[in-house]
């Protein structure tokens, strides 16, 4: 697997053609979305200066042509910006994929079938709605693995019979498979209780919850800081988590920046990393060529294929070979 | 008259709390140990068939082949305490620890397929016993705190229960095993 530099130089270099056209593309698309938003805003404007009396009277009525603007320009922007994504995703994210390895695929409409990511049991929510985009699956160094963006979603009725979306997660969701025989389910999540409530209120808190398997206490007082861990079985939960695994997923953690949530069930690990935004967009108000805007996409994509090296999922030193 | 009566139900209702999370914290500490057991006996099953397969390849290191069957011996013995039980795991880990490293100086040895695959099952059993120790280990603390600790101690001293140890690695097996001086 190449390294980010490697990758980086890959970007700046051989991409840079296709960089460039797309750019030009990008400036001429950021033209076209101004005008457009103008025209948009002018028209509702006229709209309701022209029907001035029915809002005078309703405040109802001017707050859903407030939401009916949002949600019309939402959809305006997407059709778009529509082409340049799809070509941004084919010209830039798929060679790039393909230059970290050329074992795995990309599509990009696809992603991770729901029910891989509703059996990791990371959250405790039931899934009203699921979307995803971006899917990369392959095998690297004899070890199965699978990612792509996930956007899950819970349908919430509010006091006046108003439905309305809240988001469960949203971000990147890896499945691996793993290089140990396990039985059980382990669960392990931010610790939010200890940070927040200092180690006595927060263990307490944890223990009780109720929604999970048995709390279990790891032996690194660095682990135990970050992460929180339920599991079925007390003595798999510890043959999963030997303390090279713990030091290495602390450090990707670290490495990823954003809350890591990690489950273990059937013969792989489930990693979802919460960065609360759509991936491997392609930038529409800033260069392509931006090497903080570049640095997102090389950086991502080496941090998601690069959990095989990180956490030696590709060592079968065990019974599973 | 009723304040008192529900001022006793409640002290009543918090021994009883007190006694039965303690029952459990030593119940938790039983059923982990005998997980521990069961890896343990894995382990020293597999004994037999590793000596008998080096044997005829490692002739200087007889002295050690024989130290591992004699530890083999002394864990099946009937109704040895958990204290000892622990002691010789910790002398078996670093027996067998010295055995695996010698392999690696004959190469016959090493690419023979019995060996390597005796070399996984180890591997694999060393990695569930550490799991299963590190699991009681854990079972050991949250009872030995619950005998230390206010107010669960007053109970505990009532109902006789007492520490219980830990799988430790003493300071002896730490060092790095120089081979070589093993086999003199």
């Amino acid at each position: 697997m190449k390294t980010a530099s490697e990758l980086t130089d890959f970007y700046y270099k051989t991409l840079y053609p296709t960089l460039n056209k797309l750019e030009k593309d990008r400036k001429q698309l950021k033209h076209r979305i101004f005008i457009v938003g103008i025209i948009y805003t002018l028209t509702i404007f006229l709209v309701i200066v022209s029907l001035k009396n029915i809002f005078f009277q309703n405040l109802d009525a001017l707050i859903f042509i407030a939401i009916a603007y949002v949600g019309i320009g939402a959809f305006i922007y997407r059709m778009l910006i529509k082409d340049y994504t799809s070509e941004f995703k084919e010209k830039i994210i798929k060679p790039l994929i393909s230059e970290l390895d050329s074992n795995l695929n990309y599509t990009s409409k696809q992603h991770v079938p729901q029910h891989l990511f509703e059996n990791a049991k990371l959250f405790t929510s039931e899934i009203d709605r699921l979307n995803g985009n971006d899917f990369v699956n392959g095998e690297i160094d004899e070890v199965k693995i699978q990612f792509s963006d996930i956007h899950a979603e819970k349908r919430t009725k509010s006091a006046d019979d108003k439905e309305s979306w809240s988001t469960i997660f949203k971000g990147l969701f890896i499945v691996a498979e793993f290089n140990k025989h396990f039985n059980a389910h382990t669960v392990i999540l931010p610790d939010s209780a200890q940070s927040n409530f200092g180690d006595l209120i927060g263990s307490w808190l944890q223990s009780n919850n109720s929604n999970r398997d048995e709390l279990v206490k790891m032996d690194s007082p660095e682990f135990e800081k970050e992460f929180v861990v339920y599991s079925s079985d007390q003595i798999e939960a510890r043959y999963i988590l030997s303390h090279s695994l713990m030091k290495r997923l602390l450090s990707f953690k670290n490495k990823s920046k954003h809350p890591v949530y990690i489950s273990f069930v059937g013969e792989s690990i489930h990693m979802a990393i919460e960065y609360n935004k759509d991936l491997f967009e392609p930038s529409v108000f800033r260069s392509l060529l931006e090497y903080k805007i570049a640095m997102e996409y090389v950086q991502t994509l080496h941090l998601a294929i690069g959990i095989i090296d990180e956490l030696k999922l590709n060592e079968k030193l065990w019974s599973k070979q | 008259m009723p304040i008192s009566l529900i001022i006793l139900g409640v002290i009543a209702l918090v021994l009883l709390l007190m006694y039965n999370s303690l029952v459990s914290k030593k119940n938790q500490v039983k059923n982990i140990f005998a997980s521990v057991d069961t890896q343990l006996k894995k382990r020293y099953d597999l004994i037999p068939n590793l000596v008998a397969t080096v044997s005829k390849y490692m002739e200087h290191e007889k002295s050690l082949l024989n130290e591992v069957t004699q530890l083999r011996a002394d864990a099946n013995k009937p109704n040895i305490s958990q204290h000892d039980k622990i002691a010789l795991d910790a002398k078996v880990s670093s027996a067998l620890g010295s055995i695996m490293v010698a392999v690696e100086n004959y190469p016959d040895l090493k690419a023979n397929e019995n060996v390597m695959h005796l070399q996984a099952s180890l591997n694999e059993i060393e990695e569930q016993i550490s799991a299963a120790r590190r699991s009681y280990n854990q079972a050991v603390t949250d009872y030995n705190n619950a005998l230390e600790m206010i107010p669960t101690n007053f109970m505990a001293k009532a109902m006789n229960y007492s520490k219980k140890d830990v799988f430790e690695i003493s300071n002896v097996e730490r060092q790095n095993i120089n081979v070589k001086e093993l086999f003199n």
